[in-house]
């Protein structure tokens, strides 16, 4: 890669990183749960920006999350936010969007190809989640698959499609 | 007057096979004021942008004292600073200081000799006051302030302008007209590719009318006043008026 | 990120302000750490210095509670699930939920640890500017191998000089749309397309921008290093947070 590519691909990611901080706080009001757009830039960063800056873009933005910046949902920050409730999505973001931009380009960057890696990624971050909001609340199983996935899963299936199409008219536009 | 860049015989083509610019041939001294003018898309920006190596021609020669751009990149960018039309767009840093740091930071200099260099920069232009805020917070005219002081650290010659005045609110217009007026008095090549001729006709020493890529004229402004609107840019009303060429500032 | 949330940088003079961020970051660190496996004695004791430092940095408590209030009904949560589902001495009980001592103990504990590590994050990032946050990060990841850490510095850079460009762009883009009436609009998909399809080019449009102006203005990785500036009282406030976070244990 030439130097002015990889400065190139360090500002995309860094736009990525910015773009994920926002989406906690991008509200689309649709239906009962309003939808958040995080979790979708971190999957579109793995299709667009492939597994290593889609994994660099991910863990900057972790790190600068639990260094003090106010990025996580609701302003908030601090290494203590990792044993929180919410610590296991957070953390599973980077298997998820190392997968996701793996499946997205072993497949070959096709629409349907990009939905199967996304909703693979999605999975995985539940998968993360879920059994960590689980032993630290102490909830049961059902209680916090009702609180911390079913309710989602709708939206995220909107936002997969939305993020397919997304990545589909991007990609020409900015050569990657 | 000392020659600084030269120019031979320029042309660049797009990926797409457009001629952004052809066949570009002129030579730039110090101390001269430089507007540069034309429609939209008649290649202004591409040919700015080839003065400090961010486009490289694809035939003739670029000349920056002595040196052809291409095999000195680093010297060139420190010679020419460029202030881009967005201000927003440009801003690395997060705090005014530190944006004014950012290309003293890049050329790896000693962190005590920066502060003071910085400091004076934002003391010169007005700007020490604001140094710990974030810059994106500043006004509009503040902020085109802040990316000059960005490049003026780094002791530029020419000072490359991409509509500077674009955005910008009455005071704003005139306290960036006012820094680019003392820039130019202290010695500094300044070049101004704008639509707003009529703001800083008055300093200028030299327009430039560029179309489709071409250099159509190149001349002093009283000479080149009356042409302007056959080139598609608006000719300053007092000139229309027959009043000639008036400071747009009171 | 002016204004993008609500926990950021504020300017000031406090002690807090104007410690050496890499003595405050490891500071948060050690006492968070040290605040999970402790008891409630700690805990109060912890939340009273915090409170301290609360008013001396100038931060208004009320408004901080107002801003994650969310966050706050989700340890409401975490209490009542805790108290239902412990066993123990059965205070109150109702079908077949019953509510426990030590399930209210042991709920009312993790709940309020967690509101504690929650405004300890409120603290450091109300009192650090961004930049040092960033100098500190790059300064914490030079041992680290394989990092390049002044990579990551400059990554950070940008990413908070986009936030608040994304932002601004996202509010004209959706007052563009609503002029437009977009609001009629009931497919979900398009509702999401319409919004993120825009901004994401305008920002990539941006980006192509910075680039060029970094560029232009001689971008390197080997870069001058951050500076700090003690302010000369980082050891006390070292020694002190050890002492304490020992005293947690101990207690
Ligand atoms: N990267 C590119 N690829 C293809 N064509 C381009 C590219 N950049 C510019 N052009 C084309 O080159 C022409 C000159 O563009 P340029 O931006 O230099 O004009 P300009 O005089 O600066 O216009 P304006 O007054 O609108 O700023 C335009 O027709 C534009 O569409
Ligand atoms: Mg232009």
């Amino acid at each position: 890669m030439n130097n002015s590519n990889q400065l190139k691909m360090t500002v995309y990611t860094s736009l990525f990183v910015a773009l994920i901080a926002i989406g906690a706080f991008i509200v689309i009001p649709i239906g009962p749960v309003p939808i958040v757009l995080q979790n979708m830039f971190v999957l579109l960063a793995g299709i667009l920006l492939g597994p290593v800056w889609g994994l660099t873009c991910v863990a900057i933005y972790l790190l600068i999350g639990f260094a003090g910046l106010p990025v996580f949902a609701g302003g908030t920050s601090g290494i203590g936010k990792l044993f929180g409730p919410t610590g296991g999505y957070l953390l599973g973001y980077l298997p998820a969007v190392f997968v996701t931009a793996s499946i997205s380009k072993g497949l070959g960057k096709k629409m349907s190809s990009d939905i199967i890696a996304m909703m693979i990624g999605s999975l995985i971050v539940y998968a993360a989640g879920v059994p960590w909001l689980k032993i630290v609340t102490s909830m049961t199983y059902e209680k916090a698959l009702a609180v911390g996935m079913y309710p989602f899963l709708i939206g995220d299936a909107l936002k997969i499609i939305a993020a397919a199409f997304i990545a589909k008219t991007l990609r020409p536009v900015i050569k990657l | 007057m000392k020659k600084i860049i030269d120019i031979n015989n320029i042309s660049h083509t797009f990926d797409d096979g457009y001629m952004g610019i052809k066949n570009i041939s002129l030579s730039i001294f110090q101390g001269e004021f430089i507007i540069l003018a034309g429609k939209n898309g008649s290649g202004k920006t591409t040919f700015l942008r080839h003065l400090n190596g961010l486009l490289l021609p694809d035939t003739g020669h670029l000349i920056v004292n002595g040196q052809d751009v291409k095999k000195h990149l680093v010297q060139t960018r420190r010679t020419i600073g460029m202030v881009f039309q967005d201000a927003d767009t440009q801003i690395v840093g997060d705090t005014v200081f530190d944006e004014v740091a950012f290309g003293l930071e890049n050329l790896k200099i000693k962190r005590s000799q920066i502060n003071e260099k910085v400091t004076q920069v934002l003391e010169d232009l007005n700007l020490f006051h604001l140094k710990d805020r974030n810059p994106h917070s500043l006004s509009g005219g503040e902020k085109r302030k802040l990316t000059i002081a960005g490049i003026l650290v780094m002791d530029p010659q020419v000072i490359v302008f991409d509509e500077p005045f674009s955005n910008l609110d009455y005071p704003g217009t005139i306290q960036v007209l006012t820094t680019i007026i003392d820039l130019n008095r202290s010695g500094h090549t300044i070049i101004i590719a704008t639509h707003d001729v009529e703001t800083v006709i008055y300093d200028a020493t030299r327009i430039i009318i560029m179309e489709q890529g071409l250099i159509k004229e190149d001349g002093a402004p009283a000479d080149i006043i009356r042409l302007l609107e056959f080139y598609g840019v608006k000719e300053p009303s007092t000139s229309k008026f027959g009043l000639g060429i008036q400071p747009w500032r009171k | 990120m002016a204004q993008v949330t609500p926990f950021t940088y504020r300017q000031g003079k406090s002690i807090l302000h104007l410690l050496d961020v890499r003595c405050k970051f490891f500071i948060i660190c050690l006492l968070s750490m040290s605040l999970l496996p402790a008891h409630f004695l700690a805990c109060f004791f912890y939340g009273f210095i915090l409170f301290f430092f609360f008013k001396n940095a100038g931060l208004n408590i009320l408004s901080t509670l107002n801003h994650i209030k969310y966050f706050i009904l989700l340890l409401f949560f975490i209490f009542i699930a805790r108290a239902l589902t412990m066993k123990g001495d059965i205070i109150f009980s109702f079908y077949d939920l019953s509510i426990t001592v030590q399930g209210l103990n042991e709920g009312f504990l993790v709940s309020f640890k967690f509101f504690l590590v929650m405004l300890t994050g409120v603290i450091f990032s109300s009192t650090t500017k961004p930049s040092s946050v960033k100098s500190a990060v790059q300064w914490f990841l030079k041992p680290v191998p394989f990092v390049p850490e002044k990579r990551v510095a400059i990554m950070i850079s940008l990413a908070l000089s986009f936030m608040p460009v994304i932002l601004n762009q996202a509010r004209e883009i959706s007052e563009a749309q609503k002029a437009r009436c977009a609001d009629l609009q009931k497919n979900p998909v398009k509702k999401i397309i319409r919004l993120v399809l825009p901004l994401l080019k305008k920002t990539f449009l941006s980006a192509d921008y910075l680039v060029l102006a970094m560029e232009s203005r001689c971008y390197s990785d080997d870069r001058t290093d951050p500076e700090f500036i003690p302010s000369g009282k980082e050891f006390y406030f070292l020694a002190a947070s050890v002492l304490l976070s020992l005293g947690f244990a101990w207690l």
